[in-house]
């Protein structure tokens, strides 16, 4: 089994804080926090990008920026707009939101130009084009991706956090097998441990998007120790993002397509295994 | 040393001579402090034949190098052996004692001997007084603290006792200090009875050298986002305390109830973490330096006090069936001021319940019978009546008294705390291995096979089980040996306890060389019982969960495969079939 460096996870988390209630306190101490503990960028709403810009001035931590977050349905202008200044205000990197409800409509030139938009307006910034993959059919994942690729983005991602649910280990390796090895893929919403981390890199995930980075380090530490204990398989319902989906969240439609999905899920008779 | 007083004195308390100990480096590099160099101590100076409660009996109480210094950091160990369990066993208590004791130049201190009269010890900078005690024997463990403070007049003083359940000898006393802080498991508090030590006060101003006090800031910044960031450190035992494990621990089917016939509490929303919020908490408090606050305080049938936290309130709730909160909580109380571990009281009256019901004890003790609670437990700390006398025995000596040894919920004679061990492989073979029997803190594997920290694991496999309890108790041995809250083990890995260490003394150790610590002390700790005659019999469980399956909710249907883990852990640890450490084992940690 291949053993993770504190480092190279580190350099993979964008450290994240998205929350509505999240002041300049929070702020930071996720900038500090990032600094110390050496994670790649932090990961801010656009009303922060200036202020942790300002204190990460003398660091390596790069900002990211949301636009359109979360719910994508800001017009291709505001978005576009959104990113020009949060670039301008110190991001180097932009984490869009499509219109998810383009996507299911099967209005594909309309995401493509909102995808090109917002890369354009970023540059020389990088684009990370987050699907909201909750919402999608696999056949629209795949098409979302192309579009993004096309449309010049650096980074397919899964989630925004705030969807039914969060990163899944089989989206990412459909993302993956559609983009290729040259464009990242982000994981984010829901990894919140070392070994979610590890089955997320494992499935294809280039970068990880989490508020829960500390915790994650500290658990790719404890597994220095006795790793292919920690790492025995799990009951792998237990560790579904499907099955902790937030049903309030889930519509109908994609609540029946999931369903669908765990009766044809490969680990059906595992499962059932673990109980015999 | 930085970190260290480097004062260590050994007090006869059948002389009253004192004379200091010496420590030297190799020793405290290969044992650190409190747990660590406290076994190594004690197995120095007592054979595993000893009495726990003979005049010869050694009594440690100990600090650590990052005492007074990091986050939780305020707690001290007591090692000896329990007159309880006939183990090696030391226990930690938080609060302040342990840094005041620092602040008073000590680092620590061993009692032997036994006083003709009840003594108590004045610990203040560089000076032990041994002073007369007899006003204060009989008093409880509120009542003692405050007439010392009020002879000793000083501010800043913390005081560690007993109550009348230690002066008794009761063979699951506490030690007690600041006023409802304990050192819980074992007995020690009986063995200080023995000594006739009421008890001892810990005061002084003395400044604690740092190595490096500038890269101690910033380690302190990152320990505090640590603990903030974790679930459980920096949310749930804040926002509730430990009791915020009753629902979850419940809805897992593996909240013990009524002796562990049944894993699910149909009242333990009543009892839970968020019920006490809404009813009879008070407010909350803190050890030394702690940012997370897990103690609640609490009011309770017109009584104050601390607590329950989440053993106690199962304790004196689902094992015995008892689902009223505020009675709980007072027996809590009784519990704390007359100093008695409340797992091996609400176990013991639990196991009493069970024979009752089943014909083989005379006594009448009902299920969910709250009305006496209280008064048993009084009754059981002065052995008072046939019922108290009965009670103080302890489940194990209860139940075999009375026929049925099989219905004492146990391991080594120490009462297994409220986690079913058939919802949890690896907390099953935790609780079996343990070197002071039945105990979650050895080797806490809840915290991965429930609370997915740092991971989850699937608690009903028993793959890879052996290694992670292995390797978390010699984690553990570690972390009490620095005198830290093993929450911090929740939040934390060994690579930061490196680094504390580092900061604080100049030691640059390693990871591997930090694990190598803890194997030690586990193993020191073995052969030490294998000396006294553990062995595998003694790593074992009680048979209800080898061969009664729980009835109902999400642990139903389930047993503990022991046999099937034991055998690789014993393989891993070094150990022979019999569970006892090979020569070679030995000599690889210098032992």
């Amino acid at each position: 089994m291949r053993q993770y460096k504190v480092d190279e996870i580190a350099k993979m988390i964008d450290h994240t804080e998205l929350k509505a209630t999240s002041g300049k306190k929070k702020i930071r101490n996720l900038c500090r926090e990032a600094d110390r503990f050496g994670f790649i960028s932090v990961c801010v709403n656009p009303a922060h990008v200036a202020y942790a810009s300002e204190l990460l001035a003398e660091s390596d931590v790069l900002v990211c920026s949301v636009v359109g977050f979360p719910l994508g349905m800001s017009t291709s202008d505001i978005k576009a707009k959104e990113a020009e200044k949060a670039v301008s205000e110190g991001a180097m990197e932009i984490d869009m939101v499509i219109n998810v409800a383009a996507m299911s409509d099967g209005d594909y030139e309309y995401v493509l130009s909102d995808i090109r938009r917002v890369v354009q307006a970023s540059a020389p910034a990088i684009v990370k084009v987050i699907l909201e993959t909750c919402y999608l059919k696999d056949e629209e994942i795949v098409k979302a991706c192309e579009l993004a690729v096309e449309a010049g983005a650096h980074f397919v991602k899964t989630s925004t956090g705030f969807g039914a649910f969060g990163a899944f280990e089989h989206h990412i390796r459909l993302m993956r097998r559609t983009v290729g090895p040259y464009i990242g893929v982000k994981a984010s919403g829901g990894v919140s441990t070392a070994k979610d981390v590890i089955r997320m890199i494992n499935a294809g995930a280039s970068r990880l998007g989490t508020s829960a980075g500390i915790v994650i380090l500290e658990g790719i530490k404890m597994f220095r120790h006795v790793p292919e204990a920690w790492m025995q398989p799990q009951i792998p319902c237990h560790i579904c993002s499907v099955r902790s989906a937030n049903m309030a969240k889930l519509t109908k439609g994609m609540y029946q397509y999931y369903t669908n999905m765990c009766k044809q899920c490969e680990y059906q008779d595992k499962y059932n295994k673990f109980y015999e | 040393m930085n970190g260290w007083m480097n004062k260590i004195v050994k007090i006869n308390l059948s002389t009253g001579k004192q004379e200091t100990v010496e420590i030297s480096e190799d020793i405290r590099r290969k044992y650190i402090g409190g747990r660590g160099l406290g076994v190594k101590l004690y197995s120095d100076m007592c054979s595993p034949e000893i009495d726990p409660l003979s005049e010869d009996n050694a009594m440690i109480l100990l600090t650590g190098p990052l005492t007074g210094i990091m986050p939780t950091a305020g707690r001290y160990q007591v090692i000896s052996k329990s007159p309880l369990t006939g183990t090696i066993t030391d226990s930690s208590s938080g609060g302040i004692f342990g840094a005041m004791l620092k602040k008073a130049g000590f680092d620590g201190i061993i009692i032997t001997g036994k006083a003709d009269k009840p003594v108590y010890l004045t610990i203040s900078e560089d000076a032990i007084d041994i002073k007369c005690a007899e006003h204060l024997w009989g008093k409880d463990t509120h009542e003692t603290p405050a007439l010392i403070k009020e002879t000793e007049n000083i501010k800043n003083i913390s005081i560690a006792c007993i109550g009348p359940a230690g002066e008794n000898l009761v063979s699951f006393a506490a030690v007690m200090n600041d006023n409802d802080r304990a050192t819980g498991r074992g007995g020690l508090g009986a063995v200080m009875g023995s000594k006739k030590l009421k008890a001892v006060t810990a005061s002084g101003k003395k400044e604690i050298k740092v190595s490096e006090p500038e890269a101690l800031k910033e380690l302190l910044f990152t320990l505090d986002r640590l603990i903030d960031k974790n679930p459980l450190t920096g949310k749930a035992l804040k926002l509730l305390g430990t009791s915020a494990l009753v629902r979850i621990i419940n809805e897992h089917g593996m909240y013990p109830t009524r002796n562990f016939r049944e894993g699910v509490f149909n009242d333990a929303e009543g009892v839970s973490g968020e019920k006490m919020a809404e009813t009879i908490l008070t407010g909350k408090n803190a050890c030394f330096k702690c940012p997370i606050a897990c103690s609640r305080k609490t009011k309770a049938h017109n009584r104050k006090g601390e607590g329950p936290e989440y053993e106690s309130s199962w304790a004196f709730g689902a094992q015995l069936g008892i689902n009223d909160l505020e009675t709980i909580a007072e027996a809590n109380y009784t519990c704390n001021e007359l100093g008695m571990d409340t797992i091996t009281v609400g176990s013991t009256i639990g196991c009493a319940m069970e024979l009752y019901e089943k014909g083989a004890f005379p006594h009448k003790l009902d299920w969910g019978d709250s009305a006496n609670l209280v008064k048993i437990v009084e009754d059981m700390a002065y052995k008072r009546g046939i019922l108290g006398k009965e009670l103080a025995l302890g489940s194990k000596r209860l139940a075999e008294k009375y026929g049925m040894p099989e219905l004492a919920m146990q391991v080594k004679g120490l009462e297994i705390p409220a986690y079913d061990p058939r919802g949890a492989q690896g907390q099953a073979l935790s609780y079996a291995t343990s070197n002071r029997g039945g105990c979650h803190l050895r080797a806490y594997l809840i915290s991965s096979e429930i609370l997915g920290l740092p991971a989850f694991i699937d608690r009903f496999s028993t793959s890879g089980k052996a290694a992670i309890v292995a390797l978390q108790q010699d984690i553990s041995a570690v972390i009490d040996s620095f005198v830290l809250c093993r929450f911090l083990q929740f939040a934390m890995s060994l690579s930061t306890f490196t680094e504390m260490y580092k900061v604080v003394t100049g030691i640059d150790i390693t990871e591997d060389e930090l694990l190598e610590v803890g194997t030690r002390i586990y193993n020191l700790e073995r052969k030490y019982n294998s000396e006294a005659g553990f062995t595998r019999k003694d790593d074992m469980l009680p048979p209800r969960f080898l061969n009664e399956s729980l009835p109902d909710g999400a642990s139903r249907n389930r047993l503990v495969k022991l046999d099937e883990m034991l055998d690789e852990y014993y393989s891993i640890r070094g150990w022979d079939r019999n569970g006892v450490p090979k020569q070679e084992t030995l000599d690889k940690l210098g032992l």
